[in-house]
């Protein structure tokens, strides 16, 4: 439960500033929350590469800003995510939970049975939807591309085959991700200020 | 190893080529040797070889050799027309790149890391589609693409991801709903139309290389990736039971080929005319997957690889033709050879035999036919709109004197088109050796239809 807060709180954070570092920071910070969610019902060694890509991710972004000034103003784009995704998640949620026939238990800690996992992943998934498809340029464009991708690899923590490789493939995509969503910052920049 | 081996040596080639990208004439002689060797390891790699890399099964199957092999020639040829009549320096990453991804996607057994791999390699030609950026709108068209692949490739994994987890017997709305969001997924990867506005915008502004080695390259290999998902996923003997599943990729495969057809026949340049007869063709081919029957597998995946070759060899041609022609209208004066190999390229694209092309196409239309006779007669109304949008084309591209006509410089586009042409007659003539290997993977697909 207190996971769920946290990574609702690091997602509006992330989503309501206006400036591409501090985006950036609190990109890192969704990614670290995900990272403790993900840590009781994963291998060390697959949360460390995940956390070592969200780093990455965060890293590129940071420095493709070049200086402290540049970003994208969300304005009412803020809460059209928030409430977006606040919406979608419990549907999702809904739609597609395994049906086990026993009750859920929803702790406030430790996450045996991933419930937290799949509910934090289904809530990244649809605030990075919300975030992507209301951005104007490649700075929320990258965000939304981000959040959604950590959300994915929460998802993909409860599947039950070649975990290892998934998590490298998906670590490997965040970064990917990161480096054209910089790329694509840089040039939009380059055209805005020519 | 061996199975692993072409892929590996193309993703280190890639960060070497770019290390050294700068240096044009090298990078370019140097991802021309990668490729050399990689399509040499693939070509003398038997069928059916298998390894385990970390926690992960590869295998070589018939159809992804034959793909790998299709596929790394195709960006051999753009390496070398880039090189010869282009250069852009950041376009040879970008095709090794896409070559280790290729080859990747082909041998990986898991969904998720497949779907994986693809989003990432879709990505990858971002670098080469911003061009001239204070010219043109082509930042504009390469952040719409990102947005596209990054949400498509997340839906997707997101289903594959839970559908992974699913225990037997679940609310057969749950399966829907994921296999739902996969088509979508798939359909916004692929810019199947109504998710085709990113590639509209790409085809004005991105350069002729870029979108080949997007539409040649990566496109049928997301088509192929798509049909070895659904196999692999366990998700088909849940689909043929909900007809409404099947339905819907009906609907995606037969509106994408209709209105790519339209869209194409009043598409006022070559490069959007190319574009928009590939969507078209894609949806004939997703119209082939959607009716889960042999024929339509095989036509469907044959049709997706040879629509590559094909769009390959027009968007040279196109490129070529509108390099020499400035700020004119691109007239088989400035190039007749790449004009030439445009109207032979837009015979192919429409499935004409004798070559190649047709097999796919007649498979198709004939089960569609078989599925129901909307369908059947939908497909062949498209084909007969890309046919006047191809010849419309053409008759632009011929009006006037044929005493001007003189064989233009470094014909590079028009040499490489002939190849690609010459290979799809040599692939209509002797058809087996191309259409067994898909026959091999259709027969695998049908087995995870109905499990014993």
């Amino acid at each position: 439960m207190i996971y769920l807060g946290l990574i609702a709180l690091a997602t509006l954070l992330a989503n309501g500033v206006t400036r591409l570092r501090f985006i950036a920071v609190a990109f890192l910070a969704i990614a670290g929350v995900a990272g403790l969610i993900s840590a009781g019902v994963a291998p060390s060694q697959d949360v460390a590469l995940t956390a070592a890509a969200g780093l990455a991710a965060a890293g590129i972004l940071f420095v493709a800003a070049r200086d402290g000034t540049y970003g994208e103003d969300p304005g009412w784009r803020l809460w059209l995510g928030t409430f977006t995704a606040a919406i979608v998640t419990p549907l999702a949620y809904a739609s597609f939970r395994t049906i086990s026939g026993e009750p859920t238990a929803l702790p406030l800690l430790q996450d045996g049975s991933g419930v937290v996992v799949e509910v934090a992943g289904t809530w990244l998934l649809s605030s990075g939807v919300a975030i992507m498809l209301t951005a104007r340029s490649a700075v929320r464009a990258s965000l939304g591309a981000l959040v959604m991708v950590t959300g994915v690899q929460l998802l993909a923590r409860l599947a039950p085959e070649a975990r290892l490789a998934t998590t490298l493939a998906l670590a490997w995509l965040e970064v990917v991700v990161a480096l054209a969503g910089a790329f694509l910052i840089v040039n939009e920049r380059a055209v805005r200020d020519a | 190893m061996t199975v692993a081996a072409p892929a590996l040596l193309l993703a280190i080639s890639a960060f070497a080529a770019f290390a050294l990208r700068k240096r044009v004439a090298g990078v370019a002689a140097f991802g021309l040797a990668a490729i050399v060797i990689a399509f040499t390891l693939v070509a003398i790699t038997p069928v059916d070889t298998v390894a385990r890399l970390i926690d992960l099964d590869l295998r070589v199957s018939d159809l992804g050799r034959l793909a790998g092999l299709i596929l790394l020639a195709t960006i051999a040829m753009l390496i070398v027309d880039v090189r010869v009549d282009a250069p852009a320096y950041n376009f040879f990453p970008s095709a090794l790149a896409t070559g280790a991804v290729v080859l990747a996607v082909l041998v990986v057994s898991s969904p998720v890391v497949v779907f994986a791999l693809l989003v990432a390699g879709l990505l990858v030609p971002v670098g080469t589609f911003t061009f001239q950026v204070h010219r043109n709108r082509s930042v504009e068209a390469a952040v719409r693409h990102f947005s596209f692949v990054v949400l498509g490739g997340s839906l997707g994994l997101g289903a594959l991801a839970l559908a992974a987890r699913l225990p037997k017997d679940q609310p057969a709305t749950t399966v829907v709903l994921l296999v739902v969001l996969l088509f979508i997924a798939v359909a916004l990867m692929l810019a199947a139309i109504p998710f085709h506005t990113h590639a509209a915008l790409l085809a004005g502004e991105a350069p002729a290389t870029a979108l080949a080695l997007y539409f040649g390259v990566l496109v049928p290999v997301t088509f192929i990736a798509f049909a070895g998902i659904l196999a692999s996923s366990g998700l088909l003997p849940e689909i043929v039971q909900v007809s409404k599943v099947q339905d819907l990729l009906l609907a995606i495969g037969l509106t994408s080929a209709i209105g790519g057809a339209l869209l194409a026949v009043g598409a006022n340049d070559l490069r959007r005319l190319v574009v928009y007869a590939v969507i078209s063709n894609l949806g004939s081919a997703l119209v082939g997957i959607a009716t889960l029957s042999g024929p339509g597998i095989i036509g469907g995946i044959a049709t997706a690889l040879v629509t590559g070759a094909c769009a390959t060899q027009q968007l040279l041609a196109a490129g070529a033709l509108e390099r020499r022609a400035g700020d004119d209208r691109p007239n088989v004066t400035h190039a007749p050879l790449a004009a030439g190999m445009f109207i032979a390229g837009g015979i192919a694209m429409i499935g004409a035999p004798p070559l190649v092309t047709f097999p796919g196409h007649f498979f198709v239309d004939l089960i569609a036919y078989a599925i129901s006779g909307f369908a059947g007669t939908a497909l062949v109304a498209a084909a007969i709109v890309l046919l006047i949008a191809q010849l419309r084309a053409g008759v632009r591209l011929f009006a006037g004197s044929p005493e001007g006509w003189r064989i233009e410089p470094r014909p590079v586009a028009g040499i490489l088109g002939g190849i690609i042409l010459a290979a799809l007659l040599v692939g209509g003539i002797v058809p087996d050796a191309f259409l067994r290997p898909i026959a091999a993977f259709a027969d695998e697909f049908l087995k995870a239809l109905r499990p014993l």
